[in-house]
C-alpha cells in the first residue's frame, strides 16, 4: 500500500499530512519546530507516523515538502557572503533600488542594507545596449580583478547582473565562464539565468536573493535527502514552489528563488483545491498561524499570481502565488498607549516565548491570550497536545491591560480581539481595492492554527456572508504540496509593439520557451506524466510604466492572430483598471510559458450523510458580544456530513479551534468542511 | 466615544481612505498618478478637517489640508451627488498650483452632510505658457494654466459637461485629464461607500463622535510631543539659491516659539514674494498645510506611531506675512512652489533642531531635480519626450546612524525609472547612475550620499529640462559639529574642453555626443566627524562613499595601504579638534560668504524697508539692493542697507 506525505514547516509548528493512496484517507500530525536543527523534526514526524499510524517509510511514494529555510535565511540575514558584479557606472543598483522607501511619512525612514555589501560590489566594464548589440566589449581583466578582490573580501559566491542581460546575456555568460575557469571555488549565478526580465533592479535583486540563500538551502536539502534515504524512503523528495507548483528538491538547490515562498504558496494551493472540491468558486483565504496572518484571493477556483512579493525586506520578481500579510498572527501583543488607546501589534510574542497562556515564559497579552480569557480556547488540548493552555496566566496578563483601560478583564479581552480584527479588516480592504473585487461574491476560508479562531469575526467585520472552515485547517499547506503540479515558469522579455513586423520574433521566442519548458520537465525533472503548457503575455499601452498579464493562446502567436492578442490585453485592462483604449498601440513586454506536469489529485471519498442534530460535547460559558453566555462546544470529529447548528458555538479539534459568533448558521458538507452562513 | 471603539473606528477610517487611494491608483491614466503617485485622498469631517489619509500610497503633504474655505465658496450649498472642485491657488487656498485639481464629495446622512470624500490629482498639464504648466520663469498666475474657482463638477450626480469642455479645450493632454478625472470620481464614490458602511456600523452619532475623537487623538499626540520640547524661541533661516533665473538668494526665516503644548511659527523676515513661480500660496491660513509639512515629518520622527490628520495642526499657529514668498498676493505665480516647499521643510527642521538637537537628524539634501528629455529617434525620426529620473539626495545624519543614501527623509516618496526601460524607450545612453562619492556631509553620523546621473544623446537639438534645481549654493546644514552636505551640480560635457557648468539652470540643449552630468546635493552630517570611529571611515572608503583624500581632510583619518595609520590619525585629529568652533550648525562656505554681506542686522533692516513698501515694489527693491551690496559688512550691516535704499530711492522714479 502506497502513501504520500506532505510536510510544511512553519514558524511554530511543522505539519504533516499523509495520504493513503488506496483509501484516500488523510492522517495528520503537528510537531513543534526545532529552529536550531532544521530537518530533525521531519525525522521525528516520520517516526511518529510510523508508530501511531503504521505508515512505513519504505512504502512512501511521494514526499513533498514546504520549507521556510530560504526565507528565514533572508529574514535572519544568515546567507552567503556574496559578491555582485554589475555594469561599471551602475554599482549602486541594489542600494538605490527603486528609490521609494517604506514608511515615507517618517523623516527617519530607512531601508534594508543590501544583501551584498558595497565593497563586494564590483563595476565591470563592457556594455550591451537595449537592442542587444555590444557597445563596449566585456573587460575580462575587470572580471579577473574583481574575482580576486571578491575572494580576498570573503565572498563565497558571485552574482553577475549586467545591464540589458535580459536582451543579450553574452557578457554575463562570458564572465561566468571566466569565473568557472579561474575561480572554481566561488559559486556563480547570472541574472539572466535566474530570471531574464527587463528592469535591472528587479532582475538583480532576484538573482542576489538566489545567491544569498543558495548555500544554506543547498546544504539543507542535501541533508534532508540523505536523511530520507537513510530511513529507506524511496520517493524522490520534492519541494513546493512560490508559484504553487512543486519541483525535485535537487533542482531547488540551485533554483532557490523558486522556493522562497513555498509554504505560503502551497497553503493557497491547498485552500483552492478544497474550495473547488466543495464547489466554492471565489474564496478569500485566511491563513493565521502563531507568527503570521496572510490572505489571498482565489478567483474562479484559481489562485492569483504576481511578482514583487516581499522576502523579508526585498522584493522577489519571479511569479509567485500572491499572498498579502495582514498582521502577525495569534502572538500579536496588545498594549495601551499614553492616550489610553488599545493597540494590537506590530510587536509579536512569536513562537518563542509565545502567548502567556502557553506557559513558556510569555508575559504580555496576545490575541491568543484574549481568546483564552473570553473562554473560546482551552476546553480541549491545543495543537495535538504540543502546547499547554494556562488560562490563569492569560487572565493575569490581560488584567494588566484591563486596569489601564478601566474595564473588566473579559471586556478587555474582547476589546483586544475587536481591535485586532479591525486592523486586519483595514489590511484586507487594501487588497480588495487593489483587485477591484466585491467581497460579497467571496467565501472566507480560514485555515492555519489560528485562522478558524478569528475567521468568522473577520468575516463579520468585512460583511462577508459565507465562511468555509476546512476539515483539517491546521494542515492545509501540507495538503497543498500533495495536490500540486510539477510546475515551472519560463520568461522572455520582448518589448515589442504587437504588430505584424514583430511576429517572427514573437514566434521564435515562443518556440524557444516551449522547448525550454519541455526540456525542464522531461530532462531535469524526469517527469513522465501528462503535461500542459499555458502562455501568459505581459502587455501594456505604449508609454505606460507597468504591465498587465493576460492569459493568451499560443495559437494566436503561431498563426499570427495579433488582434486576438491585443484584444486579450484590452479586456484585461478593462477588467483591472476599469477602462481600455482600443486605439492605443499595445506593447508585448514579456512572454511567459508555464508548464505543469499533472499530479493525480487525491480522490477523497465523500462521507455519507447522517440524520439528526450534532451532539455538543458540553455547554461552555464564553464572553462574547459583551456578555457571558453559554454556548455549545462541538468536537470536530463528532461532526458529520449533514449536521447543522447555529452560532454562537465553538468547534474544537486537534489542530485548531473555530469560534462561531451568533448570527451564523453552520452545516457540514460531504468532505467534512464546515460551512457558515450569516443570517439575513 | 470610548477609546477601544475609537481605535476600531480609526482602523475603519484608514481603510476608507486606503480604499480610495487604491481605487484611484488602479484606475488612473496618467504617469503623474501611476508612476509619480502625485495624488492624495482624504476623508474629512463636515467642516473640512481631514480625519483619515492612506499610509502607503500617494504624496505626503496633505494630512492637515483644510477643505473648509473652498467648500464654503460654493455658496448655494450642496445636494447628494454633488462633487465640488477647484484648481485655483487663490480661491480658498486649497489647490496650491494650477495642475493640482482638488475635488470633494459631500456624504449625506438623513439630509445632513456627515463627511466629505476628498483628494487631489496632479494633472499632466492645465494649459498656460509652457507644457506641463510649470516653469520657474513664469511671472504671474495667468501664465500657469486655466483656473477654476470652487464650482461643481457634478450636480446631483450629473457631470457638468460644459465646464468640462472648457477645461479640456484649454489643456494639452485632454485625454489624460479626462481619464484621471474619471478615476478620481470613482475614488470619491468608493470613499462615500466606505463611509456609509461606517455609518451602518457605528451609527451617525457614533460616526460624528469618532471623527471628533480621531482629531482629538492626533491633537493629543502632537501636544504630547510639544510638551516634551523645552519652551523657547528658536530662530532659523534657510535659503533657496535663486529667486528666478540667475537671480539672488531667497531667504526663508522662522521663529519657532514653543510654550507648553503649543507652538507658533512666525515666518516674518522671509523674503518678499517673487516675480517668478517659486511662491507658496497659503492665504494667511494660520494652519495651512504647506507651511506645516515639515512639522508632520518632525512629529513622525519624534513619535513614530502618530496618527496623521488635521488634529495634528491644532497646537500650531503660523504667522506668514502677506506679500512674502510664503504668502504671496494675487497674481503671483506659484507653479514651482515645490522647490520652495523643500526649503520650507528644512527651515522647520532647523528650528526644531535647535529645540531638540539630541533627537533630530541633520538636514536632508533638500532638493530633487526632475529630469526630462526631448530628443529625436534616428530610426523613426519621431520626437520622443520622456521623464528620465528624479535625482534625489540623501537624508541627514540620524541621531544614531548615517543618513540614508540616495533617498530618504522628506523625499522618500519619489520613485525612479529603470535604466533598461529608459534606454529601450528613449534614444539616449545612460553612462552612470549611482551614488555620488564624497557628497554626504562629514560627521559622527555621515549625511546620506546624493545621486549622480550621466547620459549622452544621439540627435541634434535634444532638450533636457531639470525641474526644481536648487542647493547648488546653499547646502544642507550639518549639526552638532557635523558638516554640511555637498552642493548639487549640473554640467554639460564635464572634463572636456566643451565643459559648461549649468548650476541651477534648468534647461540645456544638447548635440549628438554631448554628455550631461547631474548630481543631487548630499545630506548633512551630524556630530563631529572626528568622533566617527576610524573603522567606519575606513569602511566608507572601502565602499567608495568617501575618498581617501576626504577621509583625511574631513575626518582626520589617515590611510596607508588600505589601513588606518593610527599615529598619523591621532595627530591629525588633535590638530583638527583644536580648530572646531562648537557652533550648532555648519552651513558651508557659500552661506557663510553670503551672510558676511547680509548679516542678521542687514536682513532685519531689509525686512523693515520692504514691509513698508507696496507689494509690487518689493521684489524689485530687493534685487537692486542685492546688486549694490556685494562686499562683506562689518557692524554697519543695517545702516549700509538703509543707505543703499536711500540711494536707490533717489535714482528710481516712482519708488515711494
Amino acid at each position: 500500500m502506497g502513501w504520500r506525505l506532505g510536510v510544511d514547516i512553519g514558524g511554530t509548528f511543522i505539519d504533516f499530512c499523509a495520504l493513503d493512496e488506496d483509501s484516500g484517507a488523510l492522517r495528520t500530525l503537528k510537531v513543534l519546530t526545532t529552529p536550531a536543527e532544521p530537518g530533525r523534526e521531519v525525522m521525528e514526524g516520520l517516526a511518529r507516523l510510523q508508530a501511531e499510524h503504521g505508515l512505513d517509510p519504505a512504502a512512501m511514494t511521494a514526499f513533498v515538502h514546504g520549507t521556510t529555510v530560504g526565507i528565514n535565511t533572508v529574514i535572519q540575514r544568515k546567507g552567503a557572503e556574496l559578491a555582485l558584479f554589475a555594469t561599471a557606472g551602475f554599482e549602486d543598483v541594489i542600494e538605490l533600488a527603486r528609490l521609494r522607501m517604506p514608511d515615507m511619512y517618517s523623516m527617519l525612514c530607512t531601508r534594508a542594507d543590501p544583501l551584498a555589501p558595497r565593497d563586494r560590489i564590483f563595476g565591470i566594464r563592457g556594455r550591451i545596449l537595449a537592442d542587444g548589440t555590444e557597445a563596449e566589449p566585456l573587460s575580462a581583466e575587470d572580471v579577473r580583478r574583481a574575482a580576486a578582490l571578491a575572494r580576498e573580501r570573503g565572498a563565497v559566491g558571485v552574482v553577475i547582473a549586467f545591464l540589458h542581460a535580459w536582451r543579450n546575456p553574452a557578457h554575463e555568460q562570458a564572465a561566468q565562464a571566466i569565473l568557472r575557469a579561474e575561480a572554481p571555488d566561488l559559486f556563480v549565478f547570472g541574472s539572466a539565468e535566474v530570471w531574464p526580465v527587463i528592469r535591472e533592479y528587479e532582475r538583480t535583486t532576484t538573482a542576489v536573493l538566489n545567491g544569498y540563500v543558495h548555500p544554506r538551502v543547498d546544504g539543507y536539502l542535501a541533508r534532508l535527502g540523505s536523511a530520507l534515504a537513510e530511513r529507506g524512503v524511496p520517493a524522490t523528495p520534492m519541494i513546493t514552489k512560490s508559484n504553487g507548483g512543486i519541483m525535485a528538491a535537487s533542482l531547488g538547490r540551485t533554483a532557490c528563488v523558486g522556493m522562497l515562498l513555498s509554504g505560503t504558496a502551497s497553503g493557497v494551493m491547498g485552500a483552492s483545491f478544497l474550495a473547488r472540491q466543495a464547489g466554492v468558486a471565489n474564496a478569500l483565504t485566511l491563513d493565521i498561524g502563531g507568527t503570521s496572518a496572510d490572505v489571498a484571493l482565489v478567483i474562479e477556483g484559481e489562485p492569483q499570481f504576481g511578482t514583487g512579493e516581499m522576502i523579508g525586506e526585498f522584493p522577489l520578481h519571479v511569479p509567485s502565488v500572491s499572498v498579502t500579510s495582514i498582521g502577525d498572527g495569534g502572538g500579536s501583543i496588545a498594549w495601551v498607549d499614553g492616550y489610553g488607546m488599545l493597540k494590537v501589534g506590530p510587536e509579536s510574542a512569536g513562537s518563542d516565548p509565545g502567548p502567556a497562556c502557553y506557559g513558556r515564559g510569555g508575559d504580555r497579552a496576545t490575541i491568543t491570550d484574549a481568546m483564552a480569557v473570553c473562554g473560546f480556547l482551552g476546553h480541549t488540548p491545543l495543537a495535538y497536545r504540543s502546547v499547554g493552555m494556562d488560562r490563569g496566566r492569560a487572565e493575569a496578563v490581560v488584567d494588566r491591560l484591563a486596569r489601564q483601560l478601566g474595564r473588566g478583564v473579559e471586556e478587555t479581552a474582547e476589546a483586544v480581539v475587536d481591535v485586532a480584527v479591525s486592523s486586519m479588516f483595514a489590511e484586507v480592504n487594501k487588497l480588495i481595492a487593489r483587485y477591484g473585487v466585491d467581497l460579497r461574491d467571496f467565501t472566507l476560508m480560514p485555515f492555519g492554527g489560528a485562522g478558524p479562531m478569528l475567521g468568522c469575526l473577520l468575516a463579520r467585520e468585512l460583511g462577508m456572508a459565507r465562511v468555509m472552515i476546512p476539515r483539517r485547517p491546521g494542515v492545509v499547506s501540507a495538503l497543498g504540496g500533495l495536490i500540486a503540479d510539477v510546475r515551472s515558469d519560463f520568461i522572455r522579455t520582448l518589448f515589442l509593439d504587437v504588430v505584424p513586423e514583430n511576429l517572427s520574433a514573437m514566434q521564435a521566442a515562443l518556440a524557444e520557451l516551449v522547448a525550454q519548458a519541455h526540456r525542464w520537465l522531461r530532462e531535469e525533472q524526469r517527469f513522465g506524466g501528462t503535461a500542459a503548457i499555458s502562455l501568459l503575455a505581459e502587455m501594456r499601452y505604449r508609454g505606460q510604466s507597468f504591465e498587465l498579464e493576460a492569459p493568451v493562446e499560443p495559437a494566436w502567436i503561431e498563426r499570427g492572430e495579433l488582434a486576438a492578442l491585443r484584444d486579450a490585453f484590452h479586456r484585461r485592462h478593462e477588467a483591472v483598471y476599469a477602462f481600455a483604449d482600443a486605439a492605443a498601440p499595445v506593447q508585448l513586454v514579456n512572454l511567459r510559458v508555464v508548464i505543469a506536469g499533472a499530479t493525480a489529485p487525491p480522490d477523497f471519498p465523500p462521507e455519507p450523510r447522517v440524520a439528526g442534530a450534532p451532539v455538543p460535547e458540553r455547554m461552555v460559558e464564553v464572553f462574547h458580544d459583551g456578555a457571558r453566555r453559554p454556548m455549545p462546544l462541538f468536537l470536530r470529529d463528532a461532526l458529520h456530513h449533514g449536521h447543522a447548528f447555529v452560532g454562537p458555538a465553538i468547534v474544537a479539534q486537534e489542530d485548531s479551534t473555530a469560534c462561531i459568533p451568533a448570527g451564523f448558521a453552520a452545516h457540514v458538507d460531504a468532505f467534512g468542511n464546515l460551512h457558515l452562513e450569516a443570517a439575513g | 466615544m470610548d477609546k477601544v471603539t475609537l481605535q476600531v473606528f480609526a482602523n475603519h477610517a484608514r481603510a476608507a481612505a486606503e480604499n480610495m487611494a487604491y481605487t484611484l491608483y488602479r484606475t488612473a491614466h496618467s504617469t503623474f498618478v501611476k508612476e509619480t503617485e502625485d495624488f492624495t485622498v482624504q476623508i474629512t469631517d463636515p467642516d473640512g478637517n481631514v480625519i483619515a489619509v492612506p499610509m502607503d500610497l500617494g504624496a505626503t503633504w496633505y494630512p492637515g489640508l483644510y477643505y473648509g474655505r473652498a467648500i464654503r465658496m460654493i455658496e448655494e450649498g450642496y445636494e447628494p451627488g454633488d462633487i465640488g472642485f477647484t484648481n485655483d491657488p487663490y480661491s480658498g487656498f486649497l489647490a496650491t498650483h494650477a495642475p493640482d485639481m482638488h475635488m470633494w464629495k459631500p456624504i449625506f446622512h438623513e439630509g445632513e452632510i456627515v463627511a466629505y470624500a476628498t483628494g487631489h490629482i496632479h494633472n499632466t498639464d492645465m494649459g498656460g505658457a509652457v507644457p506641463a504648466s510649470l516653469s520657474r520663469a513664469l511671472t504671474e498666475i495667468h501664465q500657469e494654466g486655466i483656473r477654476f474657482p470652487p464650482m461643481k463638477m457634478y450636480r446631483r450626480g450629473v457631470l457638468n459637461d460644459e465646464l468640462l469642455r472648457v477645461m479640456l479645450l484649454n489643456v494639452r493632454k485632454p485625454e489624460q485629464n479626462l481619464g484621471d478625472l474619471k478615476a478620481f470620481t470613482g475614488a470619491l464614490h468608493t470613499g462615500e461607500r466606505k463611509v456609509r458602511a461606517m455609518l451602518a456600523k457605528f451609527g451617525a452619532a457614533g460616526f460624528k463622535a469618532g471623527c471628533a475623537g480621531l482629531l482629538d487623538y492626533a491633537e493629543h499626540q502632537a501636544r504630547e510631543v510639544l510638551r516634551a520640547i523645552p519652551d523657547g524661541d528658536y530662530d532659523f533661516a534657510d535659503y533657496c539659491d535663486e529667486d528666478g533665473p540667475n537671480g539672488h538668494p531667497v531667504r526663508l526665516a522662522l521663529r519657532l516659539s514653543i510654550r507648553g503644548d503649543s507652538a507658533v511659527l512666525d515666518f516674518t523676515g522671509t523674503d518678499p514674494q517673487l516675480t517668478s513661480a517659486l511662491n507658496v500660496p497659503t492665504g494667511s491660513d494660520p494652519r495651512h498645510t504647506l507651511l506645516l509639512v515639515g512639522v508632520y515629518y518632525v512629529l513622525t520622527a519624534l513619535k513614530p506611531d502618530i496618527l496623521l490628520n488635521s488634529g495634528l495642526t491644532r497646537p500650531f499657529t503660523c504667522i506668514a506675512p502677506e506679500g512674502t514668498v510664503v504668502n504671496p498676493v494675487f497674481p503671483a505665480a506659484v507653479g514651482m512652489r515645490s522647490l520652495t516647499c523643500g526649503r520650507l521643510r528644512s527651515l522647520i527642521f532647523g528650528a526644531f533642531n535647535l529645540a531638540v538637537p539630541d533627537r533630530m537628524p541633520a538636514a536632508p539634501a533638500g532638493n530633487s531635480s526632475i529630469l526630462n528629455v526631448m530628443t529625436t529617434d534616428n530610426r523613426t525620426h519621431r520626437t520622443v519626450l520622456a521623464a528620465i529620473n528624479p535625482v534625489v539626495g540623501g537624508a541627514g545624519g540620524f541621531p544614531t546612524r548615517d543618513g540614508t543614501n540616495g533617498s530618504g527623509a522628506d523625499a522618500a516618496y519619489l520613485k525612479n525609472t529603470p535604466i533598461e526601460i529608459t534606454e529601450t524607450e528613449v534614444p539616449i545612453r545612460i553612462t552612470r547612475y549611482g551614488l555620488m562619492p564624497d557628497s554626504g556631509g562629514a560627521g559622527r553620523w555621515r549625511g546620506g550620499l546624493g545621486t549622480a546621473l550621466d547620459f549622452t544623446v544621439f540627435a541634434p537639438n535634444s532638450r533636457v529640462t531639470a525641474r526644481n534645481r536648487d542647493r547648488c549654493k546653499f547646502r544642507a546644514w550639518g549639526t552638532l559639529g557635523g558638516k554640511a552636505g555637498k552642493p548639487s551640480d549640473f554640467v554639460l560635457n564635464p572634463g572636456t574642453e566643451r565643459e559648461r557648468v549649468l548650476g541651477n539652470q534648468d534647461t540645456v540643449t544638447m548635440d549628438p555626443g554631448d554628455v550631461v552630468h547631474i548630481h543631487s546635493p548630499g545630506g548633512a552630517g551630524r556630530g563631529s566627524p572626528l568622533d566617527r570611529e576610524t573603522e567606519r571611515v575606513l569602511r566608507d572608503v572601502r565602499y567608495g562613499y568617501v575618498s581617501p583624500a576626504a577621509a583625511e581632510a574631513e575626518y582626520g583619518v589617515v590611510l596607508r595601504d588600505g589601513t588606518v595609520d593610527e599615529a598619523a590619525t591621532a595627530a591629525r585629529r588633535a590638530a583638527m579638534r583644536a580648530a572646531e568652533t562648537g557652533a550648532h550648525f555648519h552651513f558651508g562656505p557659500e552661506r557663510e560668504a553670503h551672510e558676511a554681506i547680509w548679516t542678521p542686522a542687514a536682513y532685519a533692516e531689509l525686512t523693515a524697508i520692504l514691509a513698508a513698501l507696496p507689494v509690487h515694489w518689493r521684489f524689485f527693491v530687493k534685487g537692486r539692493l542685492f546688486d549694490r551690496l556685494r562686499t562683506p559688512a562689518g557692524d554697519e550691516g543695517a545702516s549700509r542697507v538703509r543707505a543703499a535704499f536711500e540711494a536707490l530711492r533717489r535714482e528710481t522714479p516712482g519708488l515711494p
